[in-house]
């Protein structure tokens, strides 16, 4: 690959990650506008949302540990798309692996967690202690299930696996050979995109949105655009680890989309667990599936 | 009648030596039209009218108006029904923390004009005297196709840049103050340094200061910041003298 095709692909990656992460955005809110039977946001919405918050003429910091906070958030994901292979683009993916990609996936979580510190509001420091704890709640299946995948097919390389579950057909994708593996892939899912009933951190009616709360202008933009890269990031792990990744840009982005409307559409239906009670469940139920689905895979 | 005590210059159009800036300025004007966070401050009874305004009935959320929870991340404030005195400090204290462009509705008659809490002794009667209302919905209460219809108009004076009231606020801060001393007492204060604002937007003019400012100034405490104590272990022992 010459270093220009590298580059491009780079730059093109994360960008077409936000593009459809801004999609993904759009179908979160109409998901639940239609549970609620409602007609739901316009098309660009999410668009306008963070055009506006970036043209805010107040731009409130708390200094500069705040601004380094919401880079490292949103970088952390620009990160990660880059080792995440999508079709034609494999970027650095194959460098990587699946190792660095778990890693980099913490990284906007403890860049939130500096960024919120400094801004000294008690709510926001409960949300992100919470966010860390859901965190230590939900990597455990979510180690237990890469593993589990990379024991499997030998190889923590996403484009190795990618290309095995392929050759495979749709009887060689990770869901149809690790059933128990992918159910406890769908918990973790459910834990890293921050939805109920898991949803303790953002939680507005309880600590008026957590990590979020000093946030306006640009900062709260940032978020917004994070939370585009982090649905994108999760449905494609989860479609490279279990779907067969892509085969071509249409497949790809169907499965994409399925994969992210499951935890948005359970999400509407669940109230909000207390923090203790998630741990209790995630340590438990997806742990045990994913534990078994292991030793299935072990033997 | 507020206009004509007071006219309001227009805004001295400052050169832009970027060629787009023009395209650009009318895009952020739509997107903030089209994006409305709304902080509902729901201080009286029309605040009733907001939740049928907000759910599957009405859903304001087509026209990208959502609810948000803190004043930080609001862009307009819906003051939804009568201010007691005691209330306005805080809708002033919210007000003041949100971020600019800001806009304020005051939604039911008692905002207007006191409504039927006329002779109430504890209810500030007129909003637009103690903070820059962009719009009233009339009505005791208003339906939520009021209120919708409300927003709409909101949503297209913010599109041609007419709704700036917050402009107002800096531009006439002396006016506003004056009016909240008279309410709160002389030793009114709050965290935000309005003057220092007015002057980093640019928008302080001849009535941005005036006597209450300087009533406000000689009443001011300042403001510390709050100290916290941790105690752990229950012993607040140095750590060298421990280690010893
Ligand atoms: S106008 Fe009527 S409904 Fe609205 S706050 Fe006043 S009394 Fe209540």
């Amino acid at each position: 690959m010459s270093i220009q095709t590298l580059l491009m692909e780079l730059v093109l990656m994360p960008l077409v990650a936000f593009v459809v992460g801004l999609f993904m955005v759009l179908m979160l809110r109409r998901i639940g506008a239609k549970l609620q039977r409602r007609v739901g946001p316009p098309m660009m919405q999410p668009l306008y949302d963070i055009v506006k918050l970036y043209g805010k003429k107040t731009q409130i910091s708390h200094g500069w540990m705040h601004d380094i906070g919401i880079v490292m958030a949103v970088g952390g994901y620009v990160a990660a798309e880059t080792l995440l292979p999508v079709p034609g683009m494999d970027g650095i993916a194959d460098k990587g692996g699946l190792v660095t990609l778990v890693y980099v996936m913490m990284i906007p979580s403890l860049g939130l967690a500096l960024g919120v510190g400094q801004c000294a509001n008690p709510n926001g420091s409960i949300g992100i202690a919470r966010a860390l704890t859901a965190m230590l709640a939900y990597d455990v299946p979510f180690v237990i299930v890469v593993f589990g995948v990379a024991w499997y097919f030998g190889t923590t390389n996403l484009v190795d696996i990618i290309a095995i579950q392929q050759a495979g057909g749709v009887a060689g994708w990770g869901a149809i050979a690790m059933p128990l593996l992918a159910i406890a892939g769908l918990f973790a899912l459910q834990g890293m995109l921050g939805k109920q009933p898991f949803e303790i951190y953002i939680a507005p009616a309880e600590i008026a949105t957590g990590p979020m709360v000093e946030m306006s202008g640009k900062y709260l933009g940032g978020l917004f655009v994070m939370q585009c890269f982090q649905l994108y990031t999760a449905g494609v792990l989860y479609v490279s680890l279990f779907l067969g990744g892509g085969e071509n840009w249409l497949f790809f982005l169907i499965k994409v989309f399925a994969v992210v409307a499951i935890p948005m559409t359970v999400a509407f239906l669940f109230p909000r667990y207390k923090t203790e009670q998630m741990i209790r469940l995630m340590w438990k139920w997806p742990v045990m599936i994913g534990l078994l689905g292991l030793a299935f895979v072990m033997h | 009648m507020k206009e004509i005590d007071n006219p309001i210059e227009a805004p001295v159009d400052q050169s832009r030596t970027n060629p787009l800036a023009r395209v650009f300025d009318e895009l952020v004007r739509f997107c903030r039209s089209r994006s409305m966070f709304m902080l509902h401050y729901c201080t009286g009874c029309g605040a009733i009218e907001l939740p049928p305004a907000m759910t599957s009935r009405f859903d304001m959320e087509r026209l990208g108006i959502q609810p948000m929870v803190t004043p930080r991340q609001a862009d307009i404030l819906l003051i939804t029904g009568y201010v007691s005195i005691k209330t306005l400090k805080r809708v002033i204290l919210t007000y003041e923390q949100m971020g600019s462009p800001k806009y304020v509705i005051g939604i039911c008659s008692c905002t207007v004009n006191g409504g039927m809490y006329w002779q109430s002794y504890a209810t500030a009667k007129q909003l637009d005297q103690y903070l820059p209302v962009d719009l009233y919905i009339a009505g005791c209460m208003p339906r939520p196709e009021a209120v919708l219809e409300g927003m709409r108009k909101l949503m297209d004076r913010i599109r041609s840049g007419e709704a700036d009231g917050w402009k107002d606020y800096y531009r006439r801060y002396d006016w506003y103050l004056g009016n909240q001393q008279h309410l709160f007492g002389d030793d009114w204060q709050t965290p935000a340094d309005v003057i220092g604002e007015a002057s980093h937007y640019d928008l302080a003019e001849p009535g941005t200061e005036g006597e209450h400012t300087r009533l406000l100034q000689q009443c001011q405490k300042p403001l510390e910041p709050q100290q916290t104590f941790f105690q752990i272990g229950g012993s607040l022992e140095k750590k060298g003298e421990s280690h010893e």
